[in-house]
């Protein structure tokens, strides 16, 4: 037990002194994140909001991808990309395998299905009167969509967070396409996996510290944008 | 002849496979108040949806002065508002609700007068309202507040679906009142889906009767529901719920549903009353309403409990000393009836 407690004494320690290795995998972690849920975010929520709101053929297995998608694992996203961007293969001139961008592509393909699901369903939670709301006001199509958004965001919002907290948390992708390179693309989870196999509680306890403490950090944030909107 | 606001010409919609509107021709002229009355299910509040650019029609078009309009259309969407029948109102304060289409349409500078003056047309004047969140107004307000939106944005087109059905009298009152007052200030023209046969006929220059969404006549036929069943004389009958018989030509199949226009309607003692012959008969005023345009009365009979509306000229209500409460004789035509 006594190994554990000293762990979260040297975590402290690490962190009140600003240990550059513990801090360059929390910049790496909160870059690569913020890129990637960026990303899904961007694409996913109007991709969401068309697979919610409108119907068409084939809707219905569409939705089930997703949903199924939703579960892909990490280490078989890391795979597809890592054999996308390694030198042999079609993105390899790019030169993207073991950087912090080729992670943040392998983390938006992970957000991506878990955006469009849940921003899917958020639309298709929607009263259908709002839409004869919004329209007999007199939107145009980009105000009806806008405004239908704004009125399930706290569902969108709750979307978000989920495929955030699974991004931040994932550990295959970024340990196969990203290499767990020190200073350059080793994030928090890699680097808890790798001092963990070294025996090096401290480092690791600390990396978990900090992940929980992002999770405290962006989960208050979004409360008070709750309370606030 | 000023050219109408609106002009349907073929218009037909369905879901799925079934017909809910079908109407080969309508036209509303501007600044005039029109009435649409049908039972549930009609296509009122599809027809209203397709007339406010909700929704386009599966077949036919839609001309809005003179122009061929669809939803999001750039030429209509600002001058057209529809109120719907249940209200909904977006998540946010009552001041941003009104605020909403003022905003869409640009109105930043007098924003908040607008809105005031508007909230305050409904009778929700105050600041403390307009800070109000959409979730903590009764339905009554929550109504007002909706009508208040369309108000502040000043619209040609008025489209109110059943605006008094589900709220209290003293709200339904004054939505009457605000809504024809845009009608008298604006001069906007209203389109009225509503039950209130009483109102829509003192207020509408012109009440449409809407039934399995076709249009006919002017809203005074009574509509009679099958089955019918074969009687004497090569008539076929229907028994009423007070023991009566209506008495109708052959129908086009037993479930059929039958226009019926009384022919006349008279005052008539208990003598008279159990004198009663065949295509006569006999029930209570129910109702009698002054129609706007032509000063004809709308008099509604009860016969058992089924409601029968006649238009009578005011000196032959006077003649027959109609008031709610007399009873009558009512004469139809059994081979004037008609089929839908």
């Amino acid at each position: 037990m006594n190994f554990i407690l000293e762990g979260f004494f040297q975590a402290f320690h690490l962190l009140a002194s600003g240990n550059a290795e513990t801090y360059s995998a929390i910049w790496a972690t909160v870059k690569v994140s913020s890129y990637s849920i960026g990303c899904s975010l961007f694409i996913g929520i109007p991709l969401g909001f068309c697979l919610g709101y409108f119907d068409f053929s084939g809707k219905k297995s569409l939705r089930t991808v997703v949903d199924t998608l939703m579960a892909l694992p990490t280490v078989f996203i890391g795979l597809l990309v890592y054999a996308f961007l390694t030198h042999r293969g079609p993105l390899g001139n790019f030169g993207l395998l073991f950087t912090l961008p080729g992670i943040a592509i392998g983390q938006t393909i992970l957000a991506l299905p878990i955006v469009i699901g849940l921003s899917a369903t958020a639309v298709e939670s929607m009263d259908q009167k709002l839409r004869i709301a919004i329209m007999s006001m007199g939107a145009n199509r980009r105000q009806l969509f806008l405004s239908s958004l704004w009125e399930v965001r706290h569902a969108l919002l709750a979307g978000a967070i989920a495929a955030y907290g699974r991004v931040m948390t994932e550990v295959g992708i970024s340990m196969m396409v990203g290499g767990n390179i020190k200073w350059h693309t080793r994030t928090i989870t890699t680097a808890i996996a790798l001092e963990t196999n070294k025996g090096q509680f401290g480092m690791g306890v600390a990396l978990g510290i900090v992940l929980l403490s992002i999770a405290l950090c962006v989960n208050i944030s979004i409360s008070f944008l709750r309370r606030r909107y | 002849m000023v050219p109408p606001i609106y002009e349907i010409r073929s218009l037909k919609h369905s879901y799925a496979d079934k017909t809910v509107l079908d109407i080969e021709h309508l036209t509303v002229q501007p600044a005039s108040i029109v009435g649409l009355i049908g039972p549930n299910g009609s296509g009122k509040s599809t027809l209203l949806r397709m007339l406010g650019l909700i929704e386009s029609p599966t077949q036919g078009k839609i001309l809005f002065n003179g122009r061929e309009v669809e939803p999001f259309s750039d030429e209509a969407r600002f001058l057209i508002t529809l109120l719907p029948q249940e209200p909904f109102l977006m998540k946010r304060s009552v001041f941003k609700n009104v605020a909403y289409g003022l905003k869409i349409r640009g109105h930043s500078s007098d924003l908040v007068s607008r809105v005031n003056e508007a909230l305050a047309l409904v009778g929700l004047a105050g600041e403390d309202f307009a800070r109000r969140p959409w979730d903590a107004l009764s339905g009554g307000e929550a109504q007002r507040v909706a009508l208040a939106a369309r108000l502040a944005l000043k619209p040609e087109v008025l489209l109110l679906d059943e605006p008094t059905a589900s709220v209290d009298a003293a709200s339904a009152q004054l939505i009457k009142e605000v809504s024809l007052r845009a009608r008298q200030e604006l001069g906007t023209t209203l389109i009225i889906a509503s039950h209130n046969w009483d109102w829509l006929y003192e207020v509408c220059e012109e009440v449409r009767h809407l039934f399995k969404g076709r249009l006919f006549g002017a809203g005074k036929e009574n509509v009679i529901f099958g089955p019918w069943h074969q009687g004497q004389c090569n008539l076929w009958e229907k028994r009423l719920p007070d023991g009566q018989h209506i008495r109708v030509s052959e129908p086009p199949e037993p479930d059929a549903v039958a226009i019926v226009e009384p022919t006349s309607v008279a005052g008539a003692s208990d003598a008279t009353l159990a004198d009663a012959e065949a295509n006569i008969l006999q029930g209570m005023v129910s109702r009698l309403a002054l129609e706007k345009t032509n000063a004809e009365i709308v008099v509604t009979i009860l016969i058992g409990n089924l409601p029968f509306t006649s238009k009578l000229p005011r000196q032959q209500v006077q003649q027959e000393n109609l008031y709610p409460g007399r009873k009558v004789r009512l004469n139809y035509n059994p081979y004037s009836v008609k089929w839908l």
